[in-house]
């Protein structure tokens, strides 16, 4: 245990000698701070490296379908009907899972261990590190959704090239497609925290989060009333998924216009991060 | 310098911090002693602005801390239990706590040397004892070279070694003209550790001032008096607040009055005396006689309580 042995002379020689460093709490020192705070964290690496291989992988055995479709008389004209860069953001709803998640234990994870009071100690004004906080997320949400729909486009390249179905840059719809992917991955992210914040607890944040953003329009689809199948359409992967496509596709109550969709899913990054702010400043940590 | 203006906390119907008002000041340890339950670390919440009071105000050299341009530079903080992320090393979280202010990566592992850490401070703070947690804290509270600690229970979990290198630590300071406030529910800590001392029980202060004057105004002193005459002694002492007790036979104690006079009395009574020994009552026993009525989690009345409760379900 001699590396526990404090030193108390060294105390009292760092103490008195004044401090050198320019110690002023800044916008970018806190953004800074959050960064250190995601990065260090193992969770933050499983939660990437996870969400980049398993849209990778979704949207490679996706790809791979389509042999057994071709063989099929009754799926084989389907195949014509396809635009390639839906079947590349195929892997869509598994980077929302995990990416959900991320965002959730970014606060959940502080209210939970107690790590929160030491971020409002250091940032006691608490609207700065929550804007940090969120902005980080959102660069880590888009840079991993956007590595991997890249790494999706890839992967698929060889397979729909056999069904000349590989998505051209130059078609507006490959970038209406992946970059809509990548739009309605950060805004989940942003869902989370702004629920996480509100909940503090990661099992009720990530329940709420999970079934609102996935579960709900499977379950509702049963129930055939006109009005909850509107209500259905308002949801986030419904919404989504009007995105994610250049034609129509079979996820139900996907109905809505492109920018009705736009704002929708905006709505859903929006409003519970501002909620979860005002709410912030005034509940106790 | 930490002043407190009617400060007051309530959670729902229960008052945590009833209408409390100090002042800490700067270059002595002030020690904040108080039953568990009491509304220490309530107080200390408030003074970080992490629970907002629910009326009165606090504030930290001059301003409420959120005002702080530089507000680890002006409090370090070690609060209650351990406000760390346990997945992170030690060393990364001083590094997140240390960017909000431009802290040097050199002011770091200052104060990983200094709390005794390097050798662990790359390992997850999720394995660490509980003296080690203490030390990551009292590394955090010192990261921004703060004028004002304050520290909740800082030598919970520390051995024995780790409980003097706290106090050399907190004198250190307090000798740097830093203002030194120490929480903690051990008198006998408090005893060697404070210059003065503030006594809340049930969410009042009940008593402060210098650790020797609290001491003082609870007990009033006692003199203990060993003599073959106890008795006759006994009934000559008996007058106006007087107190006479026989903890043992041949044995008085004497309150209220002082070793001059009982040394006086039994002289002229021609009664020999085998002991006259003036007693100042330790902080130990003036804590109890202080917080006596302020112990919100007492064993005898829980027992008292479950007793009815079962009474009232027959």
């Amino acid at each position: 245990m001699s590396t526990l042995t404090a030193d108390p002379t060294a105390t009292t020689r760092a103490a008195t000698s004044p401090s050198t460093a320019e110690v002023n709490s800044t916008l970018a020192g806190i953004m800074r701070g959050e960064w250190i705070k995601l990065l260090s964290l193992r969770s933050t690496w499983w939660a990437l490296t996870s969400t980049a291989a398993l849209m990778t992988l979704a949207s490679l055995a996706y790809a791979m379908s389509l042999d057994t479709m071709a063989e099929d008389p009754v799926t084989a004209p389907g195949i014509e009907q396809m635009h390639g860069a839906e079947i590349v953001a195929s892997g869509f709803p598994f980077g929302m899972l995990i990416i959900a998640v991320m965002g959730a234990l970014s606060i959940t994870g502080e209210y939970s261990t107690g790590m929160i009071r030491s971020t409002f100690a250091a940032v006691p004004t608490r609207l700065p590190v929550f804007a940090a906080k969120a902005l980080t997320l959102v660069v880590l949400a888009a840079a991993v959704a956007l590595v991997s729909v890249i790494l999706s486009y890839l992967v698929t390249m060889a397979q729909l090239s056999q069904y000349d179905l590989v998505p051209a840059l130059a078609d507006p719809g490959t970038w209406r497609v992946l970059g809509g992917s990548v739009y309605c991955l950060t805004a989940a992210a942003l869902f989370s925290l702004g629920l996480g914040t509100l909940l503090r607890s990661t099992a009720a944040t990530v329940t709420v989060a999970l079934t609102v953003l996935l579960l709900l329009p499977g379950i509702l689809s049963f129930v055939t009333l006109d009005w909850v199948q509107t209500i259905v359409s308002y949801l986030p992967l419904p919404a989504s998924s009007t995105l994610l496509t250049t034609g129509t596709t079979d996820v139900p109550g996907a109905n809505l216009s492109t920018y009705t969709s736009l704002v929708v899913v905006a709505a859903y990054a929006v409003v519970p991060i501002v909620t979860a702010a005002v709410a912030l400043r005034r509940r106790d940590a | 310098m930490i002043e407190a203006h009617e400060l007051t906390k309530r959670y729902g119907g229960k008052t945590a911090v009833d209408s409390i008002s100090f002042t800490i000041a700067p270059g002595s340890v002030t020690g904040f002693l108080g039953p568990n339950g009491a509304g220490k670390s309530t107080t200390i919440r408030m003074i970080m602005g992490l629970d907002r009071p629910t009326s009165g105000s606090v504030t930290v050299n001059g301003k409420p801390y959120g005002h702080h341009r530089s507000p680890l530079g002006e409090v370090g903080a070690l609060l209650d239990a351990q406000a760390v992320h346990p997945g992170r090393s030690a060393r990364s979280h001083l590094r997140t706590m240390a960017a909000t202010h431009n802290i040097k990566a050199s002011r770091v592992s200052e104060v990983i040397e200094m709390t005794g850490l390097a050798g662990v401070a790359s390992k997850r703070v999720g394995g660490f004892s509980l003296g080690m947690g203490q030390r990551l804290g009292i590394a955090a509270a010192l990261l921004g070279d703060p004028r004002t600690l304050i520290l909740d229970e800082p030598v919970n979990g520390l051995d024995p070694e780790g409980v003097q290198w706290v106090r050399q630590l907190v004198r250190g300071l307090a000798a740097e003209g830093r203002t030194v406030f120490l929480s903690s529910h051990l008198m006998s800590e408090m005893a060697q550790t404070a210059d003065q001392l503030l006594v809340i029980g049930r969410g009042r202060i009940i008593a402060a001032g210098p650790v020797q004057q609290v001491i003082d105004s609870v007990s009033g002193g006692a003199v203990r008096v060993r003599s073959p005459h106890a008795g006759e002694l006994a009934a000559a002492l008996a007058a106006d607040g007087v107190t006479v007790t026989l903890p043992e036979s041949g044995t008085l104690e004497v309150s209220g009055t002082t070793a001059e006079h009982v040394g006086d009395v039994a002289f002229t009574r021609g009664l020999a005396l085998h002991e006259l020994s003036p007693r100042s009552a330790t902080l130990e026993e003036a804590y109890m006689s202080l917080t006596q009525d302020a112990v919100d989690y007492r064993s005898h009345t829980t027992t008292a309580r479950s007793r009815t409760e079962k009474g009232q379900n027959q």
